[in-house]
């Protein structure tokens, strides 16, 4: 049959094996916020302490592992403050966690929604990654009011010119989170049994990333696979540019850049490839 | 004639039936590895797999109500979720111009602890409009929605008739070109009900906006629509002028249908709330030919799985129908909050009620007095004969929906004149 070119959509099997219609998606920025505030008010509603909970999570993960890791297991914290070694750690890993987790079950979660209505399905997503987003911004201002407080009972730490690249940090944390979630979100939508296996997975990733222990402990020769985790230099140079003279090395930066990219582009391409097709199976 | 702005060809839709969902990594590894060996044809029919949609050709004329009718099962709703684009077709394409706006529900994406105000925008962004366009429509919405007072109540504390209205009047001023209705008409009470076809129908004539109607009451596509489908195991098999096709429609379920067991197949239809086991209907036969006639008591039962997360109550509402669709009665079960399991209902219809003719029954399977969990469309059908007794005289058809046996009688009170 003839095709005529004056449609202004289609739907067919056939989709292109890269497509990320950014145009599409600014389209439903509306949305995308929308969703964001209602995941901020709904998750305060009906609580006593309210948004206090955004604080006092990392406060109470920072106190465990201080009492675990610092006084029981004694693991070294390469001469920083433990409380302030731990907190940007687990700021950034939580962060990384919240992210995967809510993008891997981005189907389960809204296949009620997705059942009756279009709209580009990495509109979820991308809406969960803000609101995780919006978190740590508040659970930053935090690990700034104690780095404040240590520095004024006067600590030696150094503040360095890498707190600029900082936010860059999270920047790519949240871009490796995404990625990884994406890719997970295909597997775990067909295979629930899969669900279960990367939770476990998942907390076990924490300890490949330097959060209770700092990058200096790792031998020679398992560096190049150690700082190919996105998190590590993440967590690293937030905290060697808060705390420590001596800048990270370029080179990891871009390594960490690299692997984010393929997980990212990777995590796209299945995404968009399988996003309806997927409905079929839920 | 007007602009065609859907052109739909040779859609058809493959389906993976029994293991849907369910599926585990092992099973598909093991079904990969058993095609790595065999070479299967990968699109047949079989128990497992099902050809939802065949070769579905239509196309859709700027400013006309399209109205599409089918049995349950007949893959309205795959062909429904394709345009809506929530599904992919396994083969064909579907084009068109505009702005398609999909109502398979109202009030999708709603959050319980949201204020009405705040859901209103949830709603309305996911149903595709932009804030502005909320912003300016927000004050009809509410009116038409007559909750103004709840506004900033979150929802969960509405009653079920102000959340399907507020519900309702975010979809009715959704601003597409097309606008795609499922049988969503069918929650809230008759005269919220008759708002919203009032409200279709204005959509259509007085805006100009072209509709894709599905419904399963004859009547109501009568009503509103200008062209008919009839859909049947996947396949249109008459299309055109409503009166006629819809007769054609009628014509198709002309034998009676007393029941079934569904567990036999294996083929529960429902979802994931409710998989009816078993329907029937068991005549008290009162002549050895075994015929319902006018006289017979019909006993009725059904049986189901029930399944949902949180604890809610749960209606059954059994319809019969006439041949023509018109809605003889209907019949509500109280509310139960019943947990997970298996549930059976049962129901008489007395005789020496209904007229002589062809009913049917379905099913509606409702939630918290709101929300409808599933529909079982025409499950059971059957035919009362006429019963003249000995002494009767009239031989032509009985008058009136029903015919009950009320006593008339005459008494002579005096003698002469």
């Amino acid at each position: 049959m003839e095709k005529n070119a004056d449609w202004q959509w289609e739907i067919s099997a056939h989709r292109p094996w890269f497509r990320f219609n950014l145009r599409e998606i600014f389209q439903y920025k509306d949305l995308i916020f929308r969703f964001v505030r209602r995941d901020i008010i709904a998750s305060y509603q009906q609580t006593i302490l309210g948004p206090l909970w955004v604080f006092l999570q990392p406060l109470f993960t920072t106190l465990v592992y201080f009492i675990i890791f610092h006084r029981v297991a004694k693991i070294p914290t390469d001469n920083i403050p433990p409380f302030l070694f731990y907190l940007p750690g687990i700021i950034i890993w939580s962060y990384y966690s919240d992210c995967v987790t809510s993008t891997m079950n981005t189907f389960q979660n809204n296949a009620y929604i997705f059942n009756k209505v279009y709209f580009p399905r990495v509109i979820v997503p991308l809406s969960s990654i803000l609101f995780h987003s919006f978190r740590i911004s508040i659970q930053l201002l935090l690990f700034l009011g104690v780095y404040i407080f240590y520095v004024m009972k006067g600590s030696s730490l150094h503040l360095s010119w890498q707190v600029l690249i900082a936010p860059l940090m999270i920047f790519i944390t949240a871009c490796f989170a995404l990625g990884c979630g994406l890719i997970i979100s295909m597997l775990t939508a067909k295979y629930r049994d899969l669900d279960n296996i990367t939770q476990f997975i998942l907390r076990l990733f924490m300890f490949a990333a330097p959060v209770v222990y700092p990058a200096s402990l790792i031998p020679e020769k398992y560096k190049f696979l150690f700082w190919l985790n996105p998190l590590t230099p993440a967590i690293e140079i937030f905290r060697s540019s808060f705390f420590k003279p001596e800048p990270i090395p370029f080179s990891y930066l871009l390594l960490s850049l690299l692997t984010t990219a393929i997980v990212l582009i990777t995590g796209i391409i299945l995404f968009n490839k399988r996003e309806i097709q997927i409905m079929d199976v839920i | 004639m007007s602009k065609k702005l859907i052109e739909a060809e040779n859609i058809s839709k493959y389906y993976r039936l029994g293991s849907l969902g369910s599926h585990s990594l092992l099973e598909d590894l093991r079904e990969w590895w058993a095609g790595k060996l065999t070479t299967r044809d990968a699109h047949t029919e079989s128990r497992q797999h099902i050809w939802a949609l065949r070769d579905i050709n239509f196309d859709v004329y700027h400013g006309e109500v399209l109205g599409l009718i089918g049995k349950n099962g007949a893959g309205k709703s795959t062909l429904l979720k394709i345009i809506s684009r929530i599904t992919l077709p396994t083969t064909g394409r579907i084009s068109g111009n505009g702005r398609i706006a999909s109502l398979l529900e109202v009030g999708t994406g709603f959050h319980s602890e949201l204020t009405g105000r705040e859901n209103i925008y949830l709603n309305g962004h996911i149903m595709g409009m932009k804030k502005k366009e909320i912003d300016r429509k927000f004050d009809e919405i509410i009116e038409f929605s007559g909750v103004s007072r709840f506004l900033d109540t979150p929802v969960k504390r509405y009653s079920s008739g102000m959340y399907v209205r507020l519900a309702f009047a975010v979809a009715a001023h959704l601003d597409p070109e097309i606008l795609v209705i499922d049988e969503v008409l069918a929650v809230g009470d008759a005269e919220f009900q008759q708002k919203c076809l009032v409200k279709i129908k204005s959509i259509s004539q007085e805006e100009g906006k072209t509709i894709l109607f599905v419904s399963h009451n004859i009547q109501t596509l009568r009503n509103v629509c200008n062209r008919a489908l009839v859909l049947d195991r996947g396949k249109i098999i008459a299309s055109g002028d409503p009166e006629t096709v819809l007769a054609s429609y009628i014509k198709m379920g002309h034998d009676q249908f007393l029941g079934t067991d569904y567990t036999v197949q294996n083929a529960l239809p429902g979802n994931e709330y409710i998989r009816v086991r078993r329907v029937e209907i068991a005549p008290n036969y009162l002549n050895e030919f075994q015929v319902i006639d006018v006289r017979t008591t019909l006993d009725i039962f059904f049986e189901f799985e029930y399944k949902v997360e949180e604890t809610g109550e749960l209606m059954v509402n059994l319809q019969v129908f006439s041949i023509a669709g018109e809605l003889i009665f209907e019949l509500a079960s109280k509310n139960y909050s019943f947990g997970n399991g298996i549930v059976k209902g049962e129901s008489t219809i007395p005789g020496n009620f209904l007229n002589d003719g062809l009913y049917y029954i379905s099913l509606t399977f409702v939630r918290n007095s709101s929300a409808r969990l599933f529909y079982l469309e025409s499950c059971l059908s059957f035919n009362v004969e006429d019963y003249k007794d000995s002494g009767g005289w009239y031989s032509g058809k009985w008058a009136g929906v029903v015919r009950p046996s009320f006593p008339l009688s005459l008494k002579q009170e005096s003698a002469g004149i």
